[in-house]
């Protein structure tokens, strides 16, 4: 089909095995490594089966980036396919792999491959995806997933600290979050950055505090309850959600394995594009 | 009365209420090991005569002065605060005064009470108000009689007060129950007894030696750099800005308090040039109750230089906060203090329960904060008053949250969000407080009837959200019941801090029961380390 393009992304957009059919999306696994064994995230391991053995692990599983030769392989494949590629991606600030992408890509001469930071994560990035794969043209797509790239934003619920402290990821939410007592911290990620916009001892004091914090950034024009195991607390927030926002089509996602290591199972979160 | 006599009065009492510190201390009518009132009272009034001891001022009014300050700085405990409030509104009525008639004495010991009732919302009789009124009305009555004198009026204010206190359980049933006397107002008829005991051995050495001689002063070695001087001042003006004049002042001296508002500003440093301070703050407005110190004859010095070198001081934030807010808390047990810490307080009081800090202790930690706006989390019902005098005495802005429990305390903190505003943060914390169930438990230090559960010496008893409510033979058993009693079934999360002297089969066997009788809830176990209550439960 003349003119066609494909939409590439990385395992940390948790998009689902259906929309990954439905729209043809490229998916380049990240690494999981629990001590000497490596799984490629969602391919050689479920986010089940992940969870199972995070449970049970001594020491928290690293995750890797895929290399500029995963991406490469990917393109190269691609360009026998379609005329070109539009790459949405982890942000930048959080991982390797939008750099790594943009290496790969210029290792296939003559195919045009769009690499783009999505300053985001999981479903935003998933949306971003689907947008792309349903533009007209290679073009449209890029312009439509730019210009939402602003728009995006996270917010989570983690049950535990345990996991963002034992990755080392706390970062800039250290001061408000390091804490002897068991508190469940509410991350937003917002133009690529996790900043800690609130914290909590209970789920029942958080859950009206997502949806607090949800309601200022209305309208939106996507929205998805995500979760790390927690399909029922996820579907609770979504019934609630349903009720609040009768136009709005809430959707579920399931958090994965690399985000999983660092969030911990229990987590939930709202992933939401604003409308313009 | 001149100043001297004043002083010699208030050393009087001090000694007097130092004898009889435990007696009142035993008037207390809870069986939970409460803040002592006895003790508070006693550490109020050592602060009120610190300096006052050194003084050789013949006026009245700058003795008065001078303990209605300091006693403000030190007040602890409700008893505490109340007692400064009596300071000050004797050194108010004998202001400008240099010697009080026995009839202007009599008036000051009026004015004292009248101030310690404005000082409390809801004034209650049958407490220290009460006493501190018939004080007032008895010496008044004497003042009036042929040949009064200074003991005259002070022998009839103690024998009023004496009377009064006599009488408090009759006005106060919690007293009537406990068969007891109000601690307070007996704290206040012991100081009066000393005030008047001194003046009588005043007048027996008076009538045998003549003039007395001012006390030996205590020879100081002054550090090479030298003290200076002590010098305070007020400066009235208008649109004063306190943040301004405490920077122009503190560029010139150390120990530095500037407190007040737009139109008055109290200031007070060392300095090695007084003269300087005063030319410069001239400039801000004009200057009264002038008075400059040398330091050379002050104890003052040395103990505030002891007391920094043993402080610490804050470390340096990692990331100053967007909103510009400070949080300081009353704690202690070192698990809580270390639990406060971690979520964000900034400087932490050791107090509380039985360890009421001063106005003085909670202003330092205020002070040493690196923000002009705080927060300051009493954690305690009974620091509660001595925390609403900080804001008065400090150019910072300090808001007193209601906090009652160290859970309602913690909860407040960790509502706490660094780049919200000062009336959104407050009005979470509040929120946050008040969601959150709290019950201590400890064993009775005494026989007891209230609110309808009678207590033997020795019984386990629970005060939820501060009233005892439940009491029994075993901590299990009186737990589970003050548990049920909240409805905890309804709720998610328990925190068990754990005391001093619980152990840590004692926590695992409360664990225990608690998820077998509520096993939906989440428990939690921290180290609280606090002393008094083996444990306290937050339920949320």
């Amino acid at each position: 089909m003349a003119g066609r393009f494909r939409v590439v992304t990385d395992s940390t957009s948790d998009v689902s095995p259906q929309w990954r059919e439905r729209y043809r999306i490229e998916v380049v696994p990240l690494r999981v490594l629990f001590g000497s064994d490596a799984y490629r995230d969602g391919v050689d391991m479920s986010s089940g089966e992940f969870f199972t053995r995070l449970a049970r692990a001594d020491r928290l599983p690293t995750t890797s980036a895929p290399s500029p030769g995963d991406f490469a392989t990917v393109y190269e494949r691609l360009s026998r396919e379609c005329d070109g590629v539009v790459s949405i991606h982890i942000s930048g600030e959080l991982s390797g792999t939008v750099e790594a992408a943009r290496v790969g890509a210029r290792s296939v001469e003559g195919f045009p491959v769009d690499v783009i930071d999505s300053r985001c994560l999981t479903i935003c990035v998933a949306f971003l995806c689907r947008l792309a794969a349903e533009a007209p043209t290679r073009e449209a797509a890029v312009k439509m997933v730019e210009d939402r790239v602003p728009r995006q934003r996270i917010l989570a619920l983690l049950d535990t600290l345990k996991f963002l402290e034992m990755g080392g990821r706390i970062g800039r939410a250290s001061a408000m979050l390091g804490s002897v007592l068991d508190v469940k911290p509410i991350l937003g990620v917002t133009d690529g950055h996790v900043a800690a916009l609130d914290r909590v001892r209970t789920r029942s004091r958080a859950i009206p505090r997502l949806v607090e914090l949800l309601r200022r950034d209305l309208p939106v024009e996507r929205l998805a309850v995500m979760h790390a195991q927690a399909p029922e607390a996820a579907e609770s927030i979504r019934v609630q959600l349903t009720q609040e926002l009768p136009d709005v089509d809430v959707e579920t996602g399931e958090i994965g394995a690399v985000l999983g290591t660092h969030v911990g199972p229990g987590a939930v979160g709202l992933a939401y594009i604003k409308r313009s | 009365m001149n100043g001297q006599l004043l002083k010699q009065a208030l050393l009087g009492s001090l000694a007097w209420l130092g004898a009889h510190q435990e007696e009142v201390n035993r008037l207390n009518v809870f069986p939970v090991p409460d803040g002592d009132t006895g003790t508070n009272m006693l550490l109020t009034l050592q602060s009120a005569v610190e300096h006052v001891r050194d003084s050789q001022a013949s006026e009245v009014s700058k003795i008065a002065r001078i303990a209605a300050h300091d006693s403000l700085m030190g007040a602890r405990g409700n008893s505490g605060v109340i007692l400064s409030q009596i300071f000050r509104g004797f050194a108010s009525a004998v202001q400008d005064k240099s010697e009080l008639t026995p009839l202007e004495l009599a008036d000051a010991f009026e004015e004292a009470a009248n101030a310690a009732y404005r000082a409390v919302n809801k004034p209650t009789e049958g407490t220290i108000l009460t006493v501190a009124r018939q004080a007032g009305r008895s010496a008044a009555g004497a003042a009036q009689q042929r040949g009064a004198t200074s003991a005259t009026v002070l022998k009839a204010a103690a024998a009023g007060a004496r009377a009064a206190v006599e009488r408090t359980p009759t006005q106060l049933r919690i007293l009537r129950d406990a068969g007891v006397v109000d601690a307070g107002g007996y704290g206040l008829q012991i100081m009066l007894e000393g005030m008047l005991r001194s003046l009588e051995e005043i007048e027996a050495e008076l009538a045998k030696l003549g003039p007395i001689r001012p006390a030996a002063q205590a020879r100081l070695d002054l550090p090479e750099e030298g003290w200076g001087y002590c010098t305070e001042f007020l400066i009235h003006g208008e649109g004063l800005d306190v943040d301004r004049i405490r920077e122009a002042i503190a560029a010139l001296g150390n120990s530095v308090m500037v407190a007040g508002d737009s139109e008055l500003v109290k200031v007070h440093v060392h300095t090695d040039d007084p003269s300087h301070v005063i030319t410069l703050s001239s400039r801000f407005g004009s200057l009264d109750k002038l008075n400059v110190g040398d330091m050379s004859t002050q104890h003052r010095r040395i103990r505030e230089e002891a007391g920094v070198a043993s402080d610490p001081g804050p470390s340096p934030p990692v990331e100053r906060r967007s909103n510009g807010i400070g949080l300081v808390a009353v704690v202690s047990g070192p698990g809580l203090v270390e639990i406060f810490r971690s979520l964000g307080v900034d400087a932490i009081v050791e107090g509380g329960q039985s360890m009421n800090p001063s106005t003085q202790d909670m202003l330092q930690a205020v002070e040493r904060v690196p923000y002009d706006e705080v927060v300051l989390l009493p954690n305690n019902k009974n620091v509660m008053m001595a925390a609403k005098q900080v804001d008065g005495v400090t150019g910072k802005t300090v808001k007193v949250l209601e906090t009652h429990t160290v859970p309602q305390g913690i909860a407040a903190v960790v509502a706490f969000r660094p780049e919200a505003s000062a009336s959104e943060n407050l009005s979470a914390m509040l929120a946050a407080a008040r969601h959150v169930q709290t019950i201590q438990v400890t064993r009775a230090i005494r026989d007891s009837r209230s609110n309808s559960v009678t207590v033997k010496k020795g019984d386990v008893i629970a005060l939820t959200n501060d009233r005892l409510r439940h009491a029994g033979k075993d901590y299990y058993a009186v737990v589970t019941e003050a548990m049920n009693a909240l409805g905890a079934g309804n709720y998610e999360l328990v925190t068990i801090y754990c005391g001093q002297d619980a152990t840590e089969a004692d926590a695992e066997g409360l664990s225990a029961a608690i998820q077998g009788s509520f096993p939906g809830l989440e428990i939690e176990v921290q180290s609280g380390g606090q002393e008094h209550y083996p444990f306290i439960l937050s339920i949320e």
